[in-house]
């Protein structure tokens, strides 16, 4: 068998870590999500870059990646071959597959010109780190496509066993509890852009059929970033060069060996070069940092064209139509619809941890640079009034982490009857589930009870329902309510003015014997 | 005696025995027991005894259903859910009456897992043998024709409609559109489908439901009460103590009792007065056995 290295033995806990933090990014029955997955976007320092760059400011949240950023330059790039979970993914499969010839498009600087733009995007205040990070494109394949299937065909399964066996199913339900609370998604979310994110991730598993590692060391942005920081690391490799007898490491590594000389910037640390090296030539020690006599950045139009275009990019798809900005809603506390793409990743955890199933990729609604963002789809999910999960588990704060009362008094849009559908207006029958379902205190959503004439000429007594504008948070529960099949009588918009409720509009207030003024009475 | 004339007497007598015992229990009237004190377990116990006990509504080996209101991610004290401690207390009674199994399960309004959570029942019946508190599982509504005025057809909760036993455990509290939400409105936990669609005739569609999903024990809960802003309030300035648990085996009874604690006269409120007419039950508290336990 073979022998084991640290490297890979580190892989492998790294792995089962995220995929651990993975399945804990789940309501579980508890109010707080103490570790999850944001853990290793707030390590990665291209979101951590291209934060810093968009808001021209420090988070401590991002803070681990600034460490790793350290590391980097000290040992190189040792978060691909020791970290990264994409890579070890890359790594267990590769083993399986047969290569070809590598694909000579992807030689080259091809990583630069993805890497450049979004940094010089980022400039621009315009985000888009998360699009082709590593760890973003797991995790999205993960929750929008392969998380989704398995909860689906498990359930699936559990209702088909109740066909099949009825009530005697019950002898299973413990197991089946057990799974339901600690590995499946609780809901049967289904997302939009499913396929696409399955696509990417498995587009990087198939491009392992022409060379391994081949997202790693041709396209991936952050390992490219990681390559630069580390470039000039004082760990290095004796000897530098493959040896003239030898040649061994040319197939046995991984990354960086078509060359004659090591490339230093692709050296993932894997050390198996160390392990099989016939001649037991190969060590890696600590030398005085310096150049290997190669150009730091391949050529200076790669520099100026990859800053180009990105000012391009962040220039020419900004165009949203007006019709899919009113529904724009952003999860609870998103203040101002820039700030949240300066600082979004796009890596899907929100979505994944919403209690009902209330956020969603956009498509198209943000534009094309706002794709995989989250929007609130009342009529699919609405916040739950006391649960803050989304921004716990944010990894930038682009959705800010708010204490409970806070959470509850934050806007995320204003609802909006449509008298034109609304029961009690337009069929003259009552109704009133949204006043029911509105879970402010003192009820952003009221009724006044009107006699008319029904519309067989009867007199009848109705409860109309209307909206308390400056109590109403957004949360869309009486949009996801309402009983009309189809479109909703009452409607969430996204308003430009999200000062919070008053302090008046919590409970705590309400307790020390305070409240809100009903403006309309 | 020749056979035929034999099965024509116990027949007749059959009929008559049945007749006479309606017009034994009519002529006294439904019996609804009022409990009040702190301690609510013991209240709730009381109000039950002076029925008669659980035993006279669970028999050994029977499978009872707890229904109580947990419905939104509301804390107890918020008085939007049935009372965890009242609930727990009629648990205990109908498992020492020999219940095999005892159900607790609700359809709720805001996230299950919250709700089940928050209002406290989950800890209150934690560690219960042969109690089970379980999240209502979709392929478990089975369509039942109600052939009612309001509904001809509807989803209802299968294990709701297999138990031997159906307890009733709503609190009460104000609603923006029923002005009360009591016992008979409690059944919709165990409905399917779109319930909001019901509301344009609630009255008779709850008459329906009730008609078909009978409650053999109601209890109402009215240790803290909504007297605004239900049915799910949130705020305590909505939040009034009665202490008082109600218990009869006459849903509109029980109600119609209820509803005396809000102010309110049992005509006001649509819901009973069509069960009343429906002839689920009695809402004339006149002709109401009131005991106080």
């Amino acid at each position: 068998m073979k022998k084991i290295t640290s490297a890979r033995v580190s892989q492998l806990l790294f792995l089962l870590a995220f995929l651990v933090l993975f399945v804990r990014t789940e309501y579980r029955g508890s109010d707080t999500i103490s570790a999850a997955i944001n853990s290793f976007f707030r390590a990665d320092p291209l979101v951590a870059l291209s934060y810093l760059a968009a808001t021209r400011s420090f988070t401590w949240l991002l803070f681990p990646a600034l460490l790793t950023a350290l590391f980097t330059v000290i040992l190189g790039r040792f978060f691909c071959g020791w970290i990264c979970p994409l890579g070890t993914v890359l790594d267990l499969i590769t083993v399986r597959i047969k290569k070809s010839a590598p694909i000579r498009l992807l030689r080259g600087n091809l990583k630069y010109w993805l890497l450049l733009p979004i940094l010089s995007c980022s400039i621009f205040q315009l985000n888009l780190s998360g699009l082709l990070d590593p760890i973003a494109i797991l995790v999205r394949a993960l929750t929008f496509f392969f998380y989704p299937l398995f909860g689906d065909a498990a359930r699936s399964s559990w209702v088909e066993l109740y066909r099949l066996l009825g009530e005697r199913r019950d002898l299973l339900a413990p197991a089946f509890g057990l799974l339901r609370d600690h590995l499946l998604p609780f809901r049967e979310t289904f997302y939009p852009l499913a396929f696409l994110s399955a696509v990417m991730f498995l587009a990087i598993l198939f491009l392992e059929r022409y060379e391994s590692r081949n997202w790693c060391r041709n396209l991936c942005p952050l390992g490219t970033l990681l390559g630069l920081l580390g470039r000039f690391s004082p760990l290095k490799r004796a000897p530098s060069k493959l040896c003239g007898d030898c040649q061994a490491c040319r197939s046995l590594c991984p990354t960086s060996f078509d060359a004659d000389l090591l490339q230093k910037e692709e050296c993932i640390l894997c050390l198996e070069c160390q392990r099989a090296c016939p001649k037991d030539r190969v060590r890696f020690s600590f030398a005085r940092p310096g150049s290997d006599g190669r150009d730091f950045l391949p050529e200076r139009r790669v520099l100026l064209g990859g800053l180009l275009t990105g000012v391009f990019l962040a220039g020419s798809f900004r165009f949203r139509r007006p019709e899919a900005q009113s529904r724009l809603l952003r999860p609870p506390g998103v203040k101002g619809e820039g700030e949240f793409l300066e600082k979004c990743v796009r890596c899907g955890e929100c979505m994944k941890v919403c209690l009902r199933g209330a956020l969603y990729p956009a498509i198209a609604q943000a534009g094309v640079v706002g794709v995989f963002t989250p929007v609130l789809t009342p009529r699919l999910g609405y916040c739950e009034y006391n649960c803050t999960l989304c921004g716990q588990v944010c990894p930038t704060g682009a959705i800010p982490n708010l204490p409970v009362p806070e959470k509850r008094r934050a806007v995320i849009g204003k609802a909006v009857f449509d008298k034109n559908h609304c029961l009690p207006y337009a069929r003259k029958t009552n109704c009133i589930v949204c006043e029911e379902h509105c879970p402010i205190p003192q009820k952003a959503i009221r009724s006044e009870l009107v006699e008319e004439i029904g519309l067989d000429g009867k007199r009848i007594r109705l409860q109309k329902p209307y909206l308390v504008e400056e109590l109403c948070n957004g949360c869309g529960i009486c949009e996801n309510v309402c009983p009309l099949e189809g479109k909703s009588g009452v409607e969430v918009f996204a308003v430009k003015d999200k000062t919070p409720l008053q302090e008046s509009a919590s409970v705590a207030e309400q307790e020390k014997g305070g409240g809100a003024e009903d403006p309309y009475r | 005696m020749k056979r035929r004339a034999f099965l024509k007497l116990v027949g007749l007598s059959v009929l008559f025995h049945h007749w006479l015992l309606r017009g034994v229990s009519a002529a006294q009237g439904p019996v609804v027991a009022v409990a009040e004190g702190k301690d609510y377990a013991r209240v709730t116990r009381n109000a039950i005894a002076a029925l008669g006990g659980m035993g006279r509504f669970v028999k050994k080996g029977d499978l009872v259903v707890v229904k109580p209101n947990m419905g939104w991610d509301r804390t107890s004290e918020q008085a939007a859910n049935s009372n965890p401690v009242v609930v727990r207390a009629v648990v205990e009674e109908a498992l020492r009456a020999g219940a095999r199994k005892v159900k607790v399960f609700d359809r709720s309004c805001n996230d299950e897992r919250r709700c089940y959570v928050n209002s406290g029942m989950a800890a209150a019946l934690k560690g219960m043998k042969n109690v089970e508190l379980k999240y209502i599982e979709t392929e478990r509504f089975r369509k039942v024709a109600l052939k009612g005025k309001a509904l001809s057809e509807w989803e209802l909760y299968d294990e709701a409609l297999d138990a031997n036993v159906f307890i009733n455990v709503p609190v009460a509290k104000h609603h923006g559109l029923t002005k009360l939400t009591l016992g008979l409105k409690n059944v919709m936990g165990v409905m399917g489908g779109n319930r909001g669609s019901i509301h344009k005739h609630i009255d008779e569609a709850l008459a329906d439901v009730n008609s078909v999903l009978k409650s053999h024990l109601v209890v109402i809960d009215a240790t803290r009460v909504l007297v605004a802003h239900g049915p799910q309030g949130g705020s305590l300035a909505d939040v009034k103590f009665l202490n008082k648990v109600i218990a009869s085996s006459d849903i509109v009874a029980a109600d119609a009792y209820a509803t005396t604690l809000f102010g309110h006269r049992p005509e006001d409120i649509s819901v009973t007065v069509a069960a009343h007419r429906r002839g689920l039950g009695e809402m004339d508290l006149k002709k109401v056995r009131i005991v106080r336990a």
